[in-house]
C-alpha cells in the first residue's frame, strides 16, 4: 500500500489534466474538465490524510528516485504533519478557484484552467518536496502560471502588477539559490532535506545562509518592508489568482522557514529571532495602520494579510511549542478565511465591476445570504472566538506574551486594527443605507457560489469549534522541530 | 416504556412545535397537549427521577412527592381549562408563550435542585411577560416591562441566594431553608425569601401584579392568574415552612389586598387584589408550619387556581365582549350575557366560601390551623378578609358589572370555548366542595380536618350574610370611582424616572466628554496613522523598488546607446580592453 505513489499522483494529477485539455475547443467542456481533476485531486488529498499517521513524527508517504545521482539531487515527496495540513488546503482551494473563476474568465478559458492546474501541481510539489533542488524548481516555476494569471487576466495596471510580482519573487529566489548550494556544499555535497536537517553546520554558515533564505522566504510570507508587490497583485489579479496568492502562495513563505530555516539552521534562528519578531511586530502594526487607510475592497483585505502572517511570523521565532502551534494553524486559517474574503470579494466585484468601499452600502438588505457569509470570513479573519482565527491568534499571542510583554502588547494593538478596519468594512459595505448600483442589480449567491463559500465556512466552525485534529496532526512534527531548534541557541 | 414523563417537557416540546402546525392542527394540539399532561400526571408515581451531572452540578428534574403531585395536579388542570378559554386565538404566539409559561411552572413544581428551578424561574418570567406585551397597546408595553423588571430583579436575587446558599452548604439540592427556631437565618436566606415573596404577590412587593395583570390580554390573564404567584406558594412550601415572619406578612397581606380592592375601579385589578388576599392566606398557612397549616395552603392553592381562573375567565370575558373594564362604565349586562354570569357567580360563591364551593373545604383549613396553633389574632383577621372578600368579588364586582345601573350596551355570552372553559372550571370548583375528600386525598400530609360542621356552616353563612347586609346597606358609599390608587410601585416608578434623570444627565455629560476625546484625539490619532503608514508604504518602501527599477531601465538605456553601429567605435573598445587585460595580468596576476 506504502508503495504506490500517492503523492506523485496527488502532485501529477492536475498537469496530467492539462493534456486532455489540450485537445478541447469546447469551453464548457474545459471547465467541467479541469473541475474534475481539481476535485479528483482534492478527494486523493482526503484519502491520504485519512491514511497519515497523525501519532507518528516522520515523513509519510515518502517516494525517492535518484534523479542527477552525480550531483546528489533525488527526486524526493513526503509529507509530515505540517505539509500534510497545506497539501490538504491547496487541494481545497483548487477546486474552489476553478468555480470561482466559472463565469468570470470569459477570454482564453483553455490556457486559463491550464495555468490554474499547473500552479496547483506545482504548489501541492512544494509542500512535498524534500529534496531542495527540487523544492527549488517548483517554487521558481510557480512564478510563472503566476505570472501569467495576473498579467493575462487582470485588472488595468495587470502587467505592473505581474512584472512587480515576479522580479520581487525572483530576485529572492535568485539569493536562495545561492544559499542552497552554500548548504549544498557545506552539507556532503547532498541535496536532501533530511539528511541536511542532520548536519550541524557553523554558526557562521548558518547565519549566512539564513539572511539569504529570509530574504527570499520574506518577499513570499510577505514582511515589512519587500510587501509591495502584494497589495498591487492581488488587487490586479483574477479572483482565482488572488484565492490562490493569498491562500496558499504567502504560506510558502512562512513554510520555507518551517522547513528550512529552523530545523536545518537552528542557531542562526535563535540569532536572528529578535529581528525576525521586530519586522513581525512592524508587519502586524503597520499592515493593520494601511489596512485601515484603504478604500479599495482587496487592498484592504491584501494589507491584512500582511498583518496576518505578521502573527505567523512572530508565533514562528518565538520557539515555544504553543506559539508554534499556533503559527501553523493561523497559516492554514489564513488560507481559508482570506482565501474566502477574496472569494467573496470577487464575486461581488463580479456583479458591479467595482472595488471602491464606497461604491457600496446596505448589502444586508439586497443580497442577505452573501451578507452573512461576507460577515462570518470577516469575523473569521478578525479572530471572533468560534471562528477558527480565534484558536490560532490566542496560541500565537500566548507565545509571545511568553517572549516579551512588549511583543505581545504590539500584536493586541495589532488584533485591535484588524477588528477596526474589518468592522468598518463590514458596516460600510453591509449595514447602512442601500447605495444604488449602475450596473444593474446585485443578485444574491447561486448554488455554485454557495458550495464554495460553504466549503470554507465549515472549516472556519470546524477549526474554531473543534481544533483538536488539526493541532493533533501538527503536533509530532512541530514537537520534532522544537527539539531540532533546542539543540541550538 | 419510559419510567417516567416530565410534564413541563410535553409543554415546552409542544410550544416549541407549535408553529409548525396550520390553525386547525394547532387547535387540536391544544387540546390534546394539556390532556397529556394530566395523564402523564395521573400515572405518575412518588420518586426521584431525572438525575444527572451537568458541569459538575448534580441536577434533579423531577422529584416528586405528595406536594409535587398536588401542584401538578392543578396546574395541568388549569392549563387544559386556559387552552380551551384561548382557542380562538389566532396569535400562535401567544399560545406557545403560555405552553412556554405553564412547562417552566411545572418545571418549578418538579425541580428536585436548585439550578433547575432557577432556569424554570427565569422562563416562567419572560414567558409571562410575553402574555402581558401581548395586548400590544402602550399602556401593556408599559406594565410588560415594569413586570420584566420586577421579576428579572427577583430572579437575580433568587440567583444571588442559590450561590451563597450553595457555597455555604455544599450542595444544590432543593430543600427547606428555615432554621430550628424558625428565625431569620442569613444572606442567602435573606435573598431567596424575598424573591420567592416577590413572587407571591406579598406587600410591599405587590405592586407589579396589579399593574400587569389588569394590561394582559384576556386570555393570558387566565393563565398569569394561576401559575406564577401559586409557585411560588409551591417553593415556599417547601424552602421556608414554620417561618414565623411569613404569618404576619400572609395576615397582612389578606387585608391590605381586601382594602385595596374597596378603592379599585378596573374589574381586573379588583381580582388583582384579591389574589394577594388568597395568597395571604396561603403564605401565612406556610408561616404556621403545621401539618394542617401546610395542607390549608396546599389545598387552598389548588381551589384557588380554580376559582381564581373562573373569575379572570368571566371577567375577562365581560371585557372582551364590551371592550370595557372599568367598573364605572359597566353594569346591567346580565340581560344578555347570562351564562357568563351564571358562570362567575359560582366562582364568586367559591372564592367566598359558602358551603358547598370549593373556597369552603379549604380556606377554612388554613384557620383552623391558626386556631389549633393557639393564634387568636390570625384567625380574626384572616375571617375579617373572608368578609372583604365576599364583599368584594362577590356583591361588588358581580352588582356594578352585571347588575346596578344599566351601561346601555347589550353584548351577547362570548364565544363557546370561553363559556366550556368556565363551566368547567365551575363544575370543578362545585365538585371539590361537595366532594372534599377527593382533594384532600391529594394533600401532603394526613388530613384529619372536616370541613362540614355544624358549627363551622353556621359560622361561615352568618359572616357572609351579615355581609351581604352591610353591603346592601352602604351601597352608596361603595359605589366604584374613577381613580387610581397608589401602591408601592411609586417607589420603583418615581425612583425609575429619577434614574433616568441621573443616567440622561450626568452621566451623560462624562459619557460626551468621553466620546469628544475618542472621536477628536483617537480616531483621528488611528486615521492620521493609517495616512501616514500609507504614505510611508507607497512613498517610501514602493518608491525604492520602482527607484531601482528605473535605475535598472535608465541604465539599460545608457549602456544601449553604447550600441553606435559604427565599427571603429567597436574595434578602440576591443583594442583598450585587450590593454587593460594584459595591464592587469602582467601588474596583478604574476604577482
Amino acid at each position: 500500500m506504502m508503495n504506490f505513489p500517492s503523492l506523485s499522483l496527488l502532485i501529477f494529477l492536475p498537469a496530467f489534466g492539462v493534456i486532455p485539455l489540450l485537445f478541447l475547443k469546447n469551453a464548457s467542456v474545459i471547465r467541467w474538465m479541469a473541475l474534475l481533476f481539481t476535485f479528483a485531486d482534492f478527494l486523493l488529498a482526503i484519502a491520504v490524510l485519512m491514511r497519515f499517521d497523525a501519532t507518528s513524527a516522520s515523513m509519510q508517504f515518502v517516494e525517492h528516485v535518484d534523479w542527477v545521482p552525480s550531483l546528489g539531487i533525488s527526486y524526493a515527496v513526503g509529507v509530515d504533519g505540517i505539509s500534510i495540513l497545506f497539501t490538504f488546503l491547496t487541494a481545497l482551494l483548487g477546486w474552489i478557484c476553478i468555480l470561482a473563476s466559472w463565469n468570470s474568465i470569459v477570454v482564453k478559458i483553455k490556457e486559463f484552467m491550464i495555468c490554474i492546474l499547473v500552479m496547483q501541481s506545482l504548489m501541492i510539489g512544494v509542500f512535498c518536496a524534500l529534496d531542495l533542488f527540487l523544492f527549488y524548481v517548483l517554487w521558481e516555476a510557480m512564478l510563472i502560471p503566476m505570472y501569467l494569471i495576473i498579467g493575462v487576466w487582470g485588472g488595468p495596471r495587470r502587467v505592473y502588477a505581474a512584472v512587480k510580482f515576479f522580479l520581487y519573487t525572483l530576485a529572492g529566489s535568485l539569493l536562495f539559490l545561492v544559499g542552497i548550494i552554500v548548504l549544498y556544499q557545506e552539507g556532503g555535497q547532498t541535496f536532501d532535506i533530511l539528511s541536511l536537517m542532520a548536519v550541524d553546520f557553523s554558526l557562521s554558515v548558518q547565519n549566512w545562509v539564513f539572511l539569504l533564505f529570509l530574504v527570499a522566504f520574506a518577499v513570499k510570507v510577505p514582511m515589512f518592508p519587500v510587501h509591495t508587490w502584494l497589495p498591487d497583485a492581488h488587487v490586479e489579479a483574477p479572483t482565482a489568482g488572488s484565492i490562490i496568492l493569498a491562500g496558499v502562495l504567502l504560506k510558502m513563505g512562512a513554510y520555507g522557514f518551517l522547513r528550512f530555516s529552523l530545523p536545518m539552521l537552528p542557531d542562526a534562528s535563535h540569532y536572528f529571532a529578535p529581528l525576525m519578531i521586530g519586522l513581525s511586530t512592524v508587519a502586524i502594526v503597520y499592515g493593520g495602520f494601511l489596512a485601515l487607510a484603504q478604500s479599495d475592497l482587496k487592498k484592504l483585505i491584501a494589507y491584512s494579510s500582511v498583518s496576518h502572517m505578521g502573527f505567523v511570523t512572530l508565533g514562528l521565532f518565538t520557539f515555544n511549542e504553543n506559539a508554534l502551534s499556533g503559527a501553523v494553524l493561523q497559516m492554514f486559517n489564513h488560507g481559508i478565511s482570506t482565501g474566502a474574503l477574496f472569494l467573496a470579494i470577487g464575486l461581488l466585484y463580479e456583479r458591479t465591476h467595482t472595488r471602491q468601499i464606497s461604491d457600496y452600502g446596505g448589502l444586508m438588505k439586497i443580497v442577505p445570504l452573501y451578507t452573512i457569509y461576507f460577515g462570518l470570513f470577516s469575523f473569521a479573519s478578525m479572530a471572533v472566538p468560534g471562528t477558527n482565527g480565534f484558536i490560532g491568534e490566542l496560541l500565537i499571542l500566548s507565545g509571545a506574551f511568553g517572549a516579551n510583554v512588549w511583543v505581545g502588547v504590539a500584536a493586541v494593538i495589532g488584533a485591535m486594527l484588524a477588528a477596526v478596519y474589518m468592522l468598518s468594512l463590514f458596516k460600510s459595505v453591509a449595514l447602512g443605507p442601500i447605495v444604488t448600483f449602475e450596473e444593474g442589480t446585485i443578485w444574491d449567491i447561486g448554488q455554485r457560489e454557495g458550495v464554495c463559500l460553504l466549503a470554507l465556512a465549515v472549516f472556519i466552525f470546524w477549526i474554531g469549534l473543534y481544533p483538536k485534529p488539526f493541532l493533533g496532526i501538527m503536533a509530532p512534527a512541530l514537537g520534532q522541530l522544537l527539539g531540532q531548534l533546542g539543540q541550538g541557541g | 416504556m419510559i419510567e417516567w414523563v416530565h410534564p413541563g417537557l410535553i409543554f415546552v416540546v409542544a410550544a416549541l412545535i407549535l408553529p409548525l402546525f396550520n390553525t386547525a392542527l394547532q387547535k387540536i394540539g391544544l387540546l390534546l397537549v394539556p390532556i397529556a399532561a394530566i395523564l402523564s400526571v395521573a400515572v405518575m408515581t412518588t420518586g426521584t427521577y431525572g438525575e444527572f451531572n451537568f458541569a459538575n452540578v448534580f441536577l434533579v428534574i423531577g422529584k416528586v412527592d405528595k406536594l409535587t403531585l398536588v401542584f401538578a395536579w392543578v396546574f395541568t388542570f388549569m392549563a387544559f381549562i386556559g387552552s380551551l378559554y384561548s382557542l380562538h386565538i389566532k396569535e400562535t404566539s401567544q399560545h406557545v408563550a403560555a405552553y412556554l409559561y405553564i412547562g417552566s411552572a411545572l418545571g418549578v413544581v418538579f425541580a428536585g435542585d436548585w439550578f433547575t428551578l432557577l432556569v424554570s424561574w427565569e422562563l416562567m418570567a419572560f414567558a409571562s411577560a410575553y402574555l402581558v406585551f401581548a395586548s400590544r397597546a402602550e399602556a401593556a408595553t408599559k406594565a410588560g416591562f415594569r413586570y420584566l423588571l420586577v421579576h428579572v430583579t427577583g430572579g437575580v436575587m433568587l440567583f444571588g441566594g442559590i450561590v451563597l446558599h450553595g457555597l455555604e452548604t455544599g450542595s444544590f439540592i432543593f430543600g427547606p431553608l428555615t432554621t430550628e427556631s424558625g428565625q431569620w437565618g442569613g444572606l442567602a436566606f435573606t435573598l431567596v425569601l424575598v424573591s420567592f415573596l416577590l413572587n407571591a404577590a406579598v406587600p410591599p412587593l405587590n405592586a407589579w401584579l396589579t399593574d400587569a395583570y389588569p394590561e394582559a390580554t384576556v386570555t393570558g390573564a387566565v393563565f398569569l392568574s394561576a401559575f406564577t404567584t401559586k409557585t411560588a406558594v409551591y417553593v415556599l412550601i417547601r424552602t421556608f415552612p414554620g417561618t414565623e415572619i411569613l404569618v404576619g406578612l400572609g395576615v397582612a397581606m389578606a387585608l391590605y389586598g381586601v382594602i385595596y380592592a374597596v378603592l379599585e375601579n378596573d374589574c381586573r385589578r379588583l381580582l388583582g387584589y384579591h389574589i394577594v388576599s388568597q395568597v395571604g392566606y396561603m403564605v401565612a398557612g406556610v408561616g404556621i408550619g403545621t401539618e394542617i397549616a401546610l395542607n390549608g395552603s396546599s389545598s387552598h392553592a389548588f381551589s384557588h387556581i380554580i376559582y381564581k381562573g373562573l373569575l379572570f375567565m368571566g371577567a375577562g370575558a365581560v371585557i372582551q365582549m364590551t371592550g370595557r373594564r372599568k367598573l364605572t362604565e359597566l353594569g346591567g349586562l346580565y340581560r344578555t350575557m347570562p351564562w357568563t354570569v351564571f358562570l362567575y357567580m359560582i366562582g364568586a360563591f367559591a372564592i367566598s366560601a359558602f358551603p358547598f364551593f370549593s373556597g369552603f373545604v379549604s380556606k377554612s383549613m388554613v384557620i383552623a390551623a391558626a386556631a389549633g396553633d393557639g393564634r387568636a389574632a390570625t384567625v380574626l383577621l384572616l375571617t375579617v378578609a373572608s368578609s372583604g372578600t365576599f364583599l368584594h368579588t362577590g356583591l361588588k364586582l358581580p352588582y356594578y358589572m352585571f347588575f346596578g345601573k344599566d351601561c346601555g350596551l347589550r353584548p351577547s355570552d362570548p364565544p363557546l370555548n370561553m363559556l366550556l372553559a368556565m363551566g368547567i372550571a365551575a363544575i370543578l370548583c362545585i365538585g371539590i366542595g361537595v366532594f372534599p375528600n377527593l382533594l384532600y386525598a391529594l394533600l401532603p400530609y394526613q388530613v384529619d380536618f372536616v370541613p362540614y360542621t355544624a358549627a363551622h356552616i353556621t359560622g361561615s353563612l352568618s359572616i357572609l350574610m351579615f355581609t351581604a347586609v352591610g353591603f346592601v346597606l352602604l351601597l352608596k358609599y361603595l359605589d366604584p370611582e374613577n381613580t387610581v390608587s397608589l401602591d408601592t410601585d411609586w417607589f420603583y416608578r418615581k425612583g425609575a424616572r429619577l434614574f433616568m434623570w441621573f443616567a440622561e444627565n450626568p452621566v451623560s455629560w462624562w459619557e460626551k466628554i468621553i466620546s469628544n476625546l475618542s472621536d477628536t484625539v483617537i480616531l483621528r490619532l488611528l486615521a492620521r496613522t493609517a495616512r501616514d503608514s500609507l504614505n510611508i508604504d507607497i512613498k517610501g518602501v514602493d518608491a525604492i523598488v520602482n527607484g531601482v527599477a528605473h535605475a535598472a531601465l535608465r541604465l539599460g538605456a545608457t549602456a544601449r546607446r553604447l550600441q553606435t553601429g559604427i565599427v571603429t567605435h567597436y574595434a578602440a573598445a576591443m583594442i583598450f580592453g585587450l590593454f587593460v587585460c594584459i595591464t592587469f595580468y602582467s601588474l596583478i596576476w604574476l604577482e
